[in-house]
């Protein structure tokens, strides 16, 4: 048996189906980052806040360096009245996309328990998605 | 090819030499100023967090320890970032390499989905309210927290055995409801283990507890996650490793939000350290194979104990 054929043959169809949605996303997120990165760290795209001011204030906790510098929280990259076009937002962006991977794998997971029928895991995948879901509107954090 | 004693153990020691090594120039600064650390430019720290990342990831390997265990408490010891920005890039930094990891251990059927869900469905609740408190208290009393937390992590890897292949002899009505259950190649003895899992509740509301932790301090869980699987519940290691890593990666996705919410992620500091540590766990996975690992773990968790020590000293205000 060749090990491409002996991985298949001990994991289930969900299974699967997670591992590739899995590896398309890891890899897409290790290139947005490296891209987000390299746009912030060469200014190619301005920058919201300069790197000098955001290292100067880094060892302020969260909330007083957010009370001086106000610095977009979660979705508010998106939404941001200075635009997406900076290089700081970029690098944002992409650490969302690290952080929207799971759900993403979840959502796929959902709809093979679903199509196979497996209630129960159906159930237990969709919840999943729904706690991560909530996670992610901020609604737990007081976010926007 | 046989590798030599002295290869074995000059690997290790070069390996933990040099994150010692990078460990030292930031104790002065910090010393003097841990605030402003003034007359060193920014790109000196990032740069500096990345090439120690990028060890920490070599040595994480070889010492069959999570990276976001070891990044929390020696980069909030030892660089000048607010530990609010350590958290939120240590949770990122496990997440990542969890991510990084999966898909070849899911199709082999070592992460196993059936059994890592109901897991990560109440780690992730309370992972979400662990990084809620985190961020609420006070920076000192969680440093003084995260001291004894680490402590105890050290003194949990010292102590806990490991079993390949644990026996159980009768599956709880749970585990049975919830078909918790599987099959596997292990390539190194060439045959296939079958698998099934004992004490479901105990280990769900034990996983509460953990992705508590986890979300409150930032770190990844792999060194509570795989005790519980392995010797509580019965799961094969090799099974217990896997499934941690997808267990860790959705608890880790969850308590990131809030972090992001709460504005403790600065990418400035969380992309280097997610980079780093990545390129350093491929490396070392390359050289596991070749050098004495027993060594290296001693010594790293005598580093983790060290800047667990540290970090309650900082937490007293010492």
């Amino acid at each position: 048996m060749t090990d491409k054929k002996r991985e298949g043959g001990y994991a289930d169809r969900v299974q699967l189906a997670y591992a590739k949605t899995l590896d398309y996303v890891a890899h897409s997120v290790i290139i947005v980052m490296a891209v987000g990165y390299l746009l912030y760290l060469t200014e190619l795209l301005p920058l919201t806040v300069p790197i000098e001011t955001i290292a100067g204030n880094w060892h302020l906790s969260s909330a007083h360096l957010q009370a001086k510098l106000n610095l977009p929280c979660g979705w508010e990259c998106f939404t941001s009245p200075a635009g997406l076009f900076h290089g700081d937002i970029a690098s944002y962006i992409s650490v969302i996309f690290l952080s929207l991977a799971t759900l993403i794998c979840l959502a796929s997971a959902v709809t093979v328990f679903i199509s196979e029928k497996k209630h129960l895991y159906s159930a237990i995948a969709t919840l999943q998605v729904i706690v991560l879901l909530v996670a992610a509107s901020g609604i737990m954090s007081g976010g926007h | 090819m046989k590798i030599s004693v002295t290869r074995r153990l000059m690997i290790p020691a070069a390996a933990v030499g040099a994150l010692l090594i990078l460990m030292m120039p930031a104790m002065p600064l910090l010393a003097a100023a841990p605030a402003a650390a003034p007359g060193t430019a920014w790109w000196v720290w990032v740069l500096a967090l990345f090439v120690f990342s990028f060890v920490l990831g070599i040595v994480a390997v070889l010492a069959g320890v999570g990276g976001g265990v070891l990044y929390v408490p020696i980069v909030s010891s030892f660089f000048p970032f607010h530990l609010d920005f350590v958290r939120g890039a240590g949770l990122l930094v496990a997440l990542a390499g969890a991510l990084s990891a999966g898909p070849p251990l899911m199709r082999k059927g070592l992460a196993d989905l059936k059994l890592g869900l109901p897991m990560a469905l109440v780690g992730s609740i309370s992972s979400i309210a662990g990084a809620l408190v985190g961020l609420a208290m006070p920076a000192q009393n969680v440093q003084l927290l995260l001291g004894i937390v680490i402590i105890s992590i050290a003194a949990i890897m010292i102590k806990a055995g490991k079993s390949g292949y644990p026996e159980v002899t009768k599956p709880d009505r749970l585990s049975q409801l919830l078909q918790i259950s599987g099959l596997y190649y292990e390539e190194f003895g060439q045959h296939e283990v079958s698998w099934r899992v004992h004490r479901t509740p105990v280990g769900l509301l034990l996983f509460f507890v953990i992705g508590f932790i986890g979300g409150m301090f930032g770190l990844g869980a792999g060194f509570a996650n795989v005790p519980v699987f392995n010797l509580l519940m019965g799961v094969p290691l090799k099974v217990a490793v896997a499934t941690s890593g997808l267990v860790l990666s959705i608890n880790g996705s969850a308590a990131a939000w809030v972090y992001l919410f709460k504005g403790a992620v600065l990418p400035l500091i969380a992309v280097p350290s997610i980079g780093g540590m990545m390129l350093g766990s491929k490396i070392g996975a390359k050289l596991l194979p070749k050098v004495n690992t027993r060594t290296i773990r001693l010594i790293v968790i005598t580093i983790l104990a060290l800047s667990g020590f540290r970090s309650l000293l900082k937490g007293l205000g010492i």
